[in-house]
């Protein structure tokens, strides 16, 4: 146990110690070029005749220095430093202005570029520590290179050593830009917006995107029902929120255990035709999810054939809303019924990979136990399911997860019906598909990364708790 | 082979970093003029934009492109710079698209010298809106729209068309609900909320009257507290009752409602012809005005402004789709966009529109042309119809007011139409909060939910409270 909090336990100085180590180091023991490569980028380079690397450090850095000072200017949103003293919304530009004479128009405010300027400079400064650092670094290398009597590298041998040694480099520095442009940059935004009044009606009547940081005023709503959208928030974030987890858990576990049979069942030593039913189950995985569940809506609609059935059966007079996408159908049946659709195409899916494990489970295992007087239920206990939910462990959890932001079951059956009246969220909507019409149909962005972000906080801690408390993570190596 | 992967990702980031920044600038982009019309009349509009170009000698080549007209509004507010350089929207988008600044106004005068001769009053009163103070002409009115009932002429003859009566007879013989609606947002339930009263032509709900369609104007007012309004929504409680009256559109389309049988008649618009028509074959489909209905004793029960016996048509909004240019649009084509809206908006092409697309012209005394166009056998009988009863309609009804960007959507995005629906349901509502009005089949009850939807529509918020006496109005 001691061991164990040992070390879960995070020294979070112990990286700040280290790089003053590293810092002190570098300029005690570097030469003339590496102390004056603290002030200059390039110069230790240049000190030691490494004349691309030195001037191409010394370019970037120049280069930095002129964005910060000189602060290019679009639409009238200026990067830079002044995109930093902008941030906190100084200096906006309303827009608006028409000419008539040439159509010459102004279009909306500025805010939203001023965020998008202000944390791109925060990054291009970031960079500039960074290449700080890595300028340094080079310079002492080249330091320690001679004092082992070996020449300091040429441009050409480190752009050769891309192509080997640090080959993951070269591979990983795509896709590192990448994510931080596509992904990094448009979440920070994002996450911006939830500290704002975008999207306040109030100032949108004065030109659109027209917007001011407000803390955590949106956060604070949520409990206090204040706000533009504060009594939706207020009122219906619970309830969705306590729908959302009994949909992931029953999802989850439905198609978990449904799968898990449905292998036992197709793996039954005996069975003939295994290939066959495979196949089968596994059709639903190729056709597109979509479409199996527009079919499945149709098929349980007001004219579909459950309800012309039931009708001619003369089991009911009415037909039965079974997806709440009127007002008034049960919003209980409503989430049975999607739960219970779910499975349909959620199945397969574990089936597949349980077929996968129950084929690997070590045969001599099951011989012993049989030796033993172990029942084929006993087996199961003892054997299979402790193994299987062992290895899937993992996929359970991504599972889970996954079912907490499933949106194509739910928004394609129910479209979060039944409908509230007075709210966007209705009885089948799960966070994710709520935040699809906050966002898409109500424009509330900020509103809309508030609930993203508390959605974060919440499956980001389950999957940590749950998946650092599994055995698949503490036992790692012992099934093997 | 690592050299060749290396290159392979240099290339792909570079495909993908210039990919993302080519988009839609461009030089080609500045030659193109793109036009947002209905899905249903885009190679009309581009074989008459392919025409208006090697005509003019236009420096621009002119794509048309068919969109779903009523989402249109959402997709420019999402981001206008990928938008149409003009593009077709209702007119009650106006406002909206006016003060977040994705239109820019009509400033040649010889475009507004049509609009004000060809259109309409009604019209005309709903198409500016203010910029820096001043007022603004910002729609072209092309495409006039009103609703008008579509029913089955093998189950409901023509003389029960004639009344909600008459329509729930035919029901009641085929084991049917008599009508149902394309929808149940403010549009469509139009022909409740603006019932008309036949002799006097007065609408039981009174929205946004004297209202100035201009931006940051004056709201003026709207009524719903009218005994006749309540006397309405009591009569709609009960047809919907009715097992042979009225019904909401099947969770399957109102399409398939009218295809099964589940409800005889349909209260819909010109854009829903060829689906009315796919449901019902062109032999059965009936056009009629939305019919009339008589006030019961117990719907006027404890009221002084209305008695048993009082008739009324079902009302509707008659709106028009309108032209709009887009404020991101190169200042450079500005002209050339102001003419290129004049012409499509020529009374000539909305004639050939109407012919080709069955676009009912938005210009006064179109009705002589549909006429001619009848009687010299270029349209069939439901052709004809169709725009002859939508005119009609259009005589019983008012266009949908707006003012600033929020305020008309105050209707549909909030909570009145809901409201409406569960009064019409019997069930209950909540207003303030968790606050339940649960009693919606008593008098009070319905006051209540009338109340509140005025009170949405003027102030886009729950009330409140209820005040102490409920405001009544005969």
């Amino acid at each position: 146990m001691e061991a164990t909090l040992k070390k879960n336990r995070i020294d979070l100085m112990k990286p700040f110690r280290k790089y003053w180590e590293k810092f002190y180091k570098r300029f005690a023991d570097g030469s003339l070029g590496t102390k004056l490569s603290y002030f200059i980028f390039g110069a230790g380079n240049l000190y030691h005749k490494q004349i691309i690397k030195g001037l191409l450090f010394l370019v970037l850095q120049i280069a930095i220095i002129l964005f910060m000072v000189l602060c290019p200017t679009i639409n009238s949103t200026p990067y830079g430093y002044k995109a930093l003293l902008n941030l906190p919304m100084k200096n906006v530009v309303e827009g608006g202005a028409f000419d008539p004479l040439t159509g010459e128009f102004s279009h909306g405010s500025n805010c939203k570029l001023i965020i998008l300027f202000g944390f791109v400079t925060i990054a291009v400064i970031a960079i500039y520590f960074i290449l700080w650092d890595k300028n340094i670094d080079s310079s002492f290398k080249a330091d320690m290179d001679l004092k082992v009597g070996k020449k300091p590298t040429t441009f050409k041998e480190d752009l050769a050593e891309l192509l080997d040694s640090k080959f993951h480099i070269t591979m990983l520095t795509p896709t590192l830009i990448a994510c931080l442009v596509f992904t990094v940059l448009p979440t920070v935004f994002m996450i911006a917006l939830a500290f704002t009044t975008y999207n306040d009606p109030d100032m949108n009547e004065l030109g659109t995107n027209l917007f001011h940081w407000n803390g955590i005023q949106n956060f604070i709503s949520v409990f206090t029902g204040e706000g533009s959208l504060g009594v939706e928030i207020h009122n219906r974030f619970l309830p969705v929120l306590g729908w959302t987890f009994i949909w992931a858990v029953f999802a989850t576990l439905t198609c978990y255990f449904g799968g898990i049979v449905l292998a036992l069942l197709i793996n039954k030593k005996g069975l003939k035709g295994k290939k066959l039913f495979r196949t089968i189950f596994i059709l639903t995985i190729a056709i597109p999810q979509f479409i199996s569940l527009l079919a499945v809506r149709n098929i349980l609609g007001e004219y579909g054939p459950v309800n012309a059935l039931l009708q001619n059966l003369g089991w009911i007079s009415q037909p039965i809303g079974f997806l709440g996408l009127h007002p008034n159908d049960s919003e209980s049946l409503a989430k049975v019924m999607v739960i219970i659709i779910n499975m349909w195409v959620g199945i397969p899916y574990t089936m597949l990979m349980t077929s996968g494990i129950l084929m690997n489970i070590p045969a001599d295992l099951y011989e012993a136990a049989k030796v033993d007087g172990a029942s084929t239920f006993k087996m199961f206990t003892k054997i299979t399911l402790p193994y299987v939910i062992f290895i899937t462990t993992p996929y359970l959890i991504s599972s889970f997860i996954g079912n907490l932001n499933s949106f194509n079951s739910v928004f394609l059956l129910t479209g979060g019906g039944p409908t509230y009246i007075g709210y966007q969220a209705g009885g089948t909507d799960l966070l994710v598909t709520w935040l699809y019409k906050l966002t898409i149909d109500q424009g509330s962005y900020n509103t809309g990364a508030v609930i993203g972000i508390f959605t974060f906080l919440i499956t980001a801690t389950i999957t940590l708790v749950t998946y650092r408390r599994s055995k698949a993570y503490n036992e790692e190596d012992t099934f093997q | 082979m690592k050299k060749f992967i290396s290159v392979l990702m240099v290339v792909l980031m570079a495909c993908l970093l210039f990919g993302c920044g080519g988009g839609n600038g461009g030089s080609s982009k500045n030659k193109e003029i793109v036009v947002w019309v209905g899905e249903e009349s885009a190679d009309f509009y581009q074989e008459i934009c392919n025409k208006y170009a090697e005509e003019n000698e236009l420096p621009y080549t002119i794509t048309v492109k068919g969109m779903d007209t009523g989402a249109v509004a959402g997709t420019v507010t999402n981001d206008p710079s990928a938008a149409a350089d003009i593009y077709t929207v209702a007119h009650d988008n106006i406002g909206k698209l006016a003060s977040t600044q994705c239109a820019k106004p009509f400033t040649d005068e010889a475009l507004i010298a049509q609009v004000l001769a060809d259109n309409p009053a009604s019209f005309q009163n709903v198409i500016y809106s203010t910029l820096d103070g001043k007022q603004y002409l910002y729609g072209v009115p092309y495409i006039s729209q009103a609703l008008f009932m579509y029913y089955n002429k093998e189950k409901v003859s023509e003389e029960q068309a004639q009344t909600f009566e008459g329509l729930r007879e035919a029901a009641q013989a085929a084991g049917t609900k008599a009508i149902t609606v394309t929808g149940d947002d403010g549009f469509n339930m139009s022909f409740a909320l603006l019932a008309t009263n036949v002799v006097d032509h007065s609408t039981t709900v009174k929205i946004f009257e004297g209202a100035e369609a201009v931006s940051g104007g004056s709201k003026g007012t709207s009524n719903c507290q009218g005994d006749d309004t309540v006397a309405v929504v009591r009569w709609l409680q009960d047809y919907a009752e009715d097992p042979n009256g009225f019904k909401w559109a099947s969770s399957d389309g109102w399409d398939a409602d009218l295809r099964n049988g589940g409800a005889l008649a349909v209260i819909g618009g010109a854009w829903h012809y060829n689906t009315a028509k796919a449901a019902l074959g062109e032999s059965n489909l009936g056009i009629a005005l939305i019919p009339t209905f008589t006030l019961t004793p117990k719907a006027c029960e404890g009221l002084e402004g209305v008695k048993a016996g009082d008739t009324f048509r079902g009302g509707t909004f008659a709106d028009c789709k309108v032209f709009m240019i887009n404020a991101h649009s190169d200042a450079d084509k500005y002209s050339a966009l102001q003419d290129i809206v004049k012409y499509l908006s020529s009374k000539e092409v909305q004639n050939e529109s109407y012919l080709n697309c069955l676009n009912v012209p938005a210009y006064v005394g179109a009705s002589e042309y549909i006429k001619s166009c009848y009687d010299a056998g270029k349209l069939t009988e439901s052709e004809y119809n169709l725009a002859a009863k939508q005119v009609e309609m259009a005589e019983w009804g008012i266009p949908q007011p707006f003012l600033t960007g929020s305020l008309n959507t105050y209707y549909y995005s909030k909570n009145a139409p809901a409201v409406f629906r569960a009064m019409i349901d019997k069930t209950a509502y909540p207003t303030t909060g968790d606050v339940l009005v649960e009693e919606t089949e008593s008098l009070e009850g319905v006051r209540k939910g009338l109340y509140l939807m005025e009170y949405l529509w003027m102030h886009g918020v729950n009330p409140d409270s209820f005040p102490e006496d409920l405001p009544k109005q005969a």
